[in-house]
C-alpha cells in the first residue's frame, strides 16, 4: 500500500516535469517534414509535378550521340542547382517562344540562322514548319511534344521515312559545325572523323603532290642532260 | 629490234579491272558531284546532265552496286593470286602488292634524288607509289561502300547502329570521295600523263606491256628479276595494233578531259561545300 503511493506520487511529479523539461529540448526531427524538405527532394518533386527535367533527357539517352554530361559536374554530391543546368530552360517548355516580344512579326531564321543550312533545308528544300508544326511549337524536350525523343520518330521522321525507329530519330538533322572545339564536347564522334579525314586528305595531298611534281621537274632536266 | 621488243605487264582481267574502275569511277564522280555541288549554278547544270536531282542519286546507287560487286569479284581474284603453298614469298616477295621494306628505302633514296644527292633507287616490279595508288583504291572503296549503303537504307541501317551513325556516314562518304578525286584526278593523271617519262600517256595499263627500254629505265629490279629467273623470253608479247592504241588514247584523253573538268570546277566551287 505505502510502496504503491510512493510510486504514484513520482509518476505524478515525473511526468509534468519530463513534459517540462521536454519543451526545452529542440523540436524532433519527424516534426520538421511539413515545414522544409531536404533541397533534392525539393527538386525532384518540382520535377514530377511540371514535367521539367533539368538533368536528363527522357530517351533515347543511350543512343543520342550529344554528350550530356560534362566532367567534374555529376561528380558534386548536389547535382541540382540553377548554376549547374546545362540544358536551357525553354527546351521544355509547352510554348517554347514564350514571351519572346513580337514574336508574330518574326521568321524562324532570324533567330535560328544556322539550323538553315543543314541537307534536309537545303537539299530537300524544308520548311521549319513541315517538322517542328504550327503554333504554338512545344519545347523539343516537352513531355507532350511531337518532337520529343520518345515519339520523335514515330509524329515526325516517319512523315517522310517510313519505318522509322527511335534509333532511326537520333541522327542529328542540325549538325554541329564537325570541326569547332564545342562540337568536341557535344559530338565527339563527328568531331574525330572529321579531323581524321582532313588530315588524311591534306597530308595525302601535301605529299604526293609535291612527290610528284618533283618527280617530273627532276626527270624533265635529266632527259636534257642525257640528250 | 630492242625498241619493239615488249615485255608484258598487265593481264587482260587487269586492264579490264582499270577500266571497269574508271568507266565507274567518272561516272560516280560526276552523279556524286553533281549532289555535293548541288547549291551552286554548276552543280544544278551537272545535274541536268544526268536529268535531275532524283535521277543523279539513282544512276550513282546503281554504279556504286556495280562497283561494290567489282570489288568483291577483284578480291576473289586477288585470293586466287596468292601462292597459298610458298605464302610468304608469294605475300612479301618482289611480285607482291604488299608494302615492305625496299618501298621505304626506294622512298628515301627518291627524295635524296629530287635533291641530286643520290642515284635514282632501283625500282622493282611495282614502284612504291604504284602500290599506295593501289591500297587507297582498296581501303577507299570499302569505306565509301559500307557508308553508300548506309545512306542508301537509312531506315535499315538505322536498325543495327544508331541513326546518329549516319551523320558520321554522310561525312566520311564525302571527305573520302574528295580524297580519292583530288588524288586521282590530281596525282594519277600527272603520273600517268604530264611526268616527262609518260608524256603523252603512259600505255602500259591500256597495252598492257611496257617496252624492253621502259623496263631497263624504269623498273631495272624486275629487269634483273626477269633475267635471274630466265622468264624474260616468256613475257615477251607483240606490240598493240595501231587500231587498237588509236582506241585508247582517244578514250584516255577522254577520261583525262573530263576528269581534270571535273575538277577545276569542283576546286572553282570548293567554296561553297563543306566536308560534312
Amino acid at each position: 500500500m505505502q510502496n504503491s503511493i510512493y510510486i504514484r506520487k513520482t509518476i505524478a511529479w515525473i511526468t509534468p516535469l519530463t513534459l517540462l523539461i521536454s519543451l526545452l529540448l529542440p523540436a524532433l526531427s519527424f516534426g520538421q517534414g511539413e515545414e522544409v524538405t531536404s533541397y533534392i527532394n525539393r527538386y525532384k518533386q518540382y520535377e514530377v509535378s511540371t514535367g521539367y527535367y533539368e538533368r536528363y533527357e527522357m530517351r533515347p539517352k543511350f543512343e543520342s550521340p550529344l554528350v550530356k554530361k560534362f566532367r567534374g559536374l555529376d561528380q558534386k554530391p548536389f547535382a541540382y542547382s540553377s548554376t549547374s543546368a546545362i540544358v536551357r530552360n525553354r527546351s521544355h517548355l509547352s510554348d517554347s517562344h514564350r514571351g519572346i516580344k513580337f514574336y508574330d512579326n518574326r521568321r524562324c531564321e532570324e533567330c535560328h540562322i544556322n539550323e538553315t543550312h543543314d541537307i534536309h533545308t537545303v537539299r530537300a528544300n524544308l520548311t521549319c514548319r513541315q517538322c517542328h508544326g504550327p503554333e504554338p511549337i512545344a519545347s523539343i524536350n516537352h513531355y507532350y511534344s511531337p518532337m520529343n525523343p520518345i515519339r520523335r520518330h514515330a509524329y515526325v521522321c516517319s512523315k517522310c521515312h517510313e519505318g522509322a525507329s527511335a534509333s532511326f530519330a537520333s541522327y542529328i538533322i542540325h549538325e554541329p559545325d564537325a570541326g569547332s572545339s564545342t562540337t568536341r564536347t557535344s559530338f565527339p564522334a563527328l568531331y574525330y572523323s572529321y579531323w581524321f579525314m582532313l588530315i588524311l586528305l591534306a597530308g595525302t595531298l601535301a605529299f604526293f603532290i609535291p612527290h610528284t611534281i618533283l618527280m617530273g621537274v627532276r626527270e624533265f632536266f635529266r632527259k636534257k642532260e642525257d640528250k | 629490234m630492242m625498241q619493239t621488243m615488249r615485255i608484258k605487264r598487265f593481264s587482260v582481267l587487269d586492264r579490264v579491272f582499270h577500266f571497269f574502275l574508271i568507266l565507274t569511277f567518272l561516272i560516280q564522280t560526276a552523279t556524286g558531284f553533281s549532289r555535293l555541288f548541288f547549291p551552286t549554278t554548276w552543280g544544278k547544270n551537272l545535274n541536268t546532265v544526268f536529268g535531275g536531282y532524283n535521277t543523279s542519286i539513282m544512276i550513282h546507287k546503281w554504279v556504286g552496286v556495280l562497283m561494290i560487286l567489282g570489288f568483291i569479284f577483284h578480291t576473289i581474284y586477288l585470293l586466287t593470286k596468292i601462292d597459298w603453298k610458298n605464302l610468304s614469298t608469294s605475300l612479301f616477295g618482289p611480285n607482291s602488292l604488299i608494302p615492305n621494306i625496299h618501298d621505304a628505302k626506294h622512298l628515301y633514296q627518291r627524295i635524296l634524288w629530287f635533291f641530286g644527292l643520290g642515284s635514282r633507287p632501283k625500282l622493282g616490279r611495282w614502284a612504291y607509289w604504284e602500290k599506295f595508288d593501289y591500297w587507297a583504291v582498296y581501303w577507299g572503296m570499302p569505306l565509301l561502300a559500307i557508308t553508300g549503303v548506309m545512306l542508301m537504307y537509312p531506315v535499315f541501317a538505322s536498325q543495327y547502329v544508331p541513326g546518329w551513325t549516319l551523320n558520321i556516314a554522310v561525312l566520311l562518304h564525302r571527305a573520302e570521295a574528295i580524297l580519292a578525286v583530288s588524288y586521282i584526278f590530281i596525282v594519277h593523271f600527272y603520273v600517268g600523263h604530264l611526268r616527262p617519262s609518260s608524256f603523252p600517256m603512259n600505255e602500259a595499263m591500256f597495252a598492257g606491256s611496257i617496252t624492253m627500254e621502259e623496263l631497263k629505265e624504269e623498273k631495272p629490279d624486275w629487269h634483273e628479276q626477269l633475267k635471274k629467273e630466265g622468264k624474260l623470253e616468256i613475257v615477251k608479247v607483240p606490240p598493240p595494233s595501231f587500231s587498237y592504241k588509236v582506241i585508247y588514247f582517244i578514250f584516255g584523253y577522254a577520261a583525262l578531259g573530263f576528269g581534270v573538268y571535273l575538277l577545276v570546277n569542283g576546286i572553282i566551287y570548293s567554296r561553297y561545300i563543306t566536308l560534312h
